[in-house]
């Protein structure tokens, strides 16, 4: 069982969401904003991140930096889920692990996290 | 002195006259209309069109609905465009703020946001969710007022939407600087859009119903022309005539027609009002650009019935002189077709015009009443800009006493009258042309006979002295 954080901000897409990752036997948590979800990840011991790119306080680019940026943290897989900005999140790849356009398929998401899980960033 | 306030600019085509020059910077107006009444689309319209000129926009829903969901139908705007996506206009849901931390923090969260945004314009989609939250530790009055007073702060403007009525005496509409009201209703079996600016503070907005349109292009408003001054000074030389191209007409009108006049050519189907459009079209030239904007015949419909004329309408049209503009009867919306026809005129500089005919404008008045004072609209309009129209009415009966002109209150508004009928005598069906009216001009009032053949429309003889010609039905006259 891992910890996963799931900043978004639109509640419908982030409750399936928290949903679909406990019934695969996880501990999801649910971050309306990328702030929300950065001291999540400071205060508690997270295993990965799936992040959202537009939303209040802090974006999905934003809390990739921040993450990235903190020695302890830096090396937490990240996946990117956008519906426009995904591009933005291809031309970083030293910021997200995956990306995925909305809407995604949830088996999709589900075989990346599990593949980021168990061997890590590579 | 009266000062203008600096505008934000709505990208929608014709509200920006509605408003008296755009929204005003700064200032905070509630959008509202039943769903489904072109609310979203009204409010990305603006956006998108914004970020044109580099400002900076903030989209803040309360809505069930998902972005990517809103992003999907707004692909089929041509406005839309995903690359502006999270750079220029950022679309944010506060649902999880309100739900957790109530309306304060969403006030909050605002403030920060728009000022991390850099944002000149703040849209704030689902009012109506705020009000029906009912933990909420701020009201909804509160809200609205905290929420436009931060935002003037910093010169940003605010659009509210909202799917509930706001009522004209409840504290948000009294807060804020303006209300417009979409509104999508059935008028018989026809769908009818209308925008309706309910409160306008700082600006003399058109007031009253004016219809709107959703296509691909967006949204596109037509004000209601009556509302609009026209700004135009009258520059007709009014003692100047024009050929009518109708071989013996200039003498019975006097000399021609007046220049910069508008003609009420009227008579039943058939009586010859299509040639003599086509002879009045005749005559266009460089000098003289000409415009047919029609209901009935289709240009090639047009150009076939010229030539079996012997003249050539093609080659006037190919040369530039004469355009067409060719509204099928269907439904059309009145106000679109006069904007329509006076961006024509004004683009191509028109001179001479003929509009084939008025009843396909009545047909598309959805309220007829107000057809009058949208005719002198027109005519005032089409005076101004120096253009001599010749329209057609249609009388309903072929024969028979009744002669339905448009109304006496159209009659006055043009400024000469011109009849043609078909008189049967002594079992014969003749064709007849009587001017009733020129203004201030003398005219021939004698009926006359026209004959429609080689080169269109040509006045005859006069007709024999009869009586009742004008009814269509002549009896010789008594000895």
């Amino acid at each position: 069982m891992a910890v996963i954080v799931v900043a978004e901000d639109e509640f419908l897409l982030a409750d399936m969401l928290v949903s679909f990752l406990e019934d695969a036997g996880h501990e999801a948590l649910a971050a309306p904003n990328g702030l929300a979800a950065l001291e999540m990840i400071r205060s508690k011991s997270v295993d990965l991140i799936v992040t959202d790119y537009m939303m209040p306080a802090m974006t999905g680019l934003e809390l990739a930096q921040a993450v990235r940026d903190n020695a302890d943290k830096k090396e937490l897989p990240i996946v990117l889920v956008s519906g426009a900005q995904a591009s933005i999140g291809r031309a970083h790849p030293g910021l997200f692990d995956a990306v995925l356009d909305k809407p995604y398929q949830l088996g999709t998401m589900l075989t990346i996290i599990e593949e980021l899980l168990s061997d890590g960033r590579s | 002195m009266s000062t203008l306030l600096p505008r934000l600019r709505s990208g929608i085509a014709g509200l920006d006259d509605i408003l008296g020059g755009g929204f005003i910077e700064g200032a905070s107006y509630i959008i509202q209309g039943q769903p489904g009444a072109g609310k979203t689309i009204f409010a990305n319209q603006v956006a998108f069109s914004n970020i044109l000129k580099d400002r900076k926009v903030l989209y803040v829903t309360l809505l069930a609905e998902t972005h990517d969901r809103l992003f999907q139908s707004l692909s089929t705007f041509d406005f839309f465009d995903r690359a502006r996506l999270g750079r220029d206009i950022t679309y944010m849901s506060v649902f999880q703020t309100l739900r957790d931390d109530g309306l304060s923090a969403v006030v909050k969260l605002l403030r920060k946001e728009t000022q991390r945004n850099n944002a000149s314009l703040l849209i704030f989609d689902g009012l109506l969710n705020a009000r029906d939250t009912s933990h909420s530790d701020l009201d909804v009055k509160t809200f609205v007022a905290e929420v436009q007073s931060q935002a003037a702060f910093v010169g940003c403007t605010v659009l509210f939407l909202t799917s509930a009525r706001v009522k004209e005496e409840s504290p948000e509409h009294t807060m804020v600087d303006g209300v417009i009201e979409l509104h999508d209703e059935l008028a018989g079996v026809r769908s009818l859009r209308r925008l309706q600016v309910k409160k306008s503070r700082g600006s003399a907005a058109l007031g009253g119903f004016h219809q709107f349109e959703i296509a691909a292009t967006g949204i596109s408003v037509w004000p209601r022309l009556e509302s609009i001054g026209s700004g135009l000074e009258d520059k007709v030389f009014h003692n100047a005539r024009v050929p009518s191209g109708i071989q013996g007409l200039d003498r019975l009108l006097g000399g021609g027609v007046p220049s910069g006049s508008v003609t009420l050519l009227f008579g039943p189907s058939g009586s010859g009002k299509t040639s003599f459009g086509i002879n009045f079209l005749q005559q266009a030239s460089e000098e003289e650009p000409a415009l047919h904007f029609g209901f009935y015949e289709t240009p090639a419909r047009l150009f076939a019935k010229a030539r079996a004329f012997d003249i050539d309408l093609e080659e006037k049209h190919t040369s530039g002189h004469l355009d067409f503009a060719w509204h099928p009867l269907t439904e059309n919306i009145l106000d679109k077709l006069a904007h329509d026809l006076l961006q024509r005129v004004t683009r191509n500089k028109v001179k001479r015009l003929f509009i084939d005919g008025l009843g396909g404008f009545e047909r598309a008045a959805v309220y007829r009443p107000r057809l009058v004072e949208f005719f002198a609209a027109l005519t005032n309009q089409l005076r101004a800009l120096g253009t001599t129209t010749v329209a057609t009415w249609e009388l309903r009966d072929i024969f028979g006493p009744t002669v339905a002109a448009p109304g006496p209150e159209i009659s006055s508004v043009v400024d000469n009258l011109i009849m043609l009928r078909h008189v049967e005598l002594e079992s014969r069906l003749k064709r007849v042309i009587s001017v009733l009216k020129v203004r201030d001009g003398e005219f021939e009032p004698i009926i006359h006979e026209i004959a429609i053949g080689n080169q269109g429309v040509k006045v005859a003889l006069p007709l024999q002295p009869v009586a009742g010609a004008a009814t269509g039905i002549a009896q010789p006259l008594e000895q």
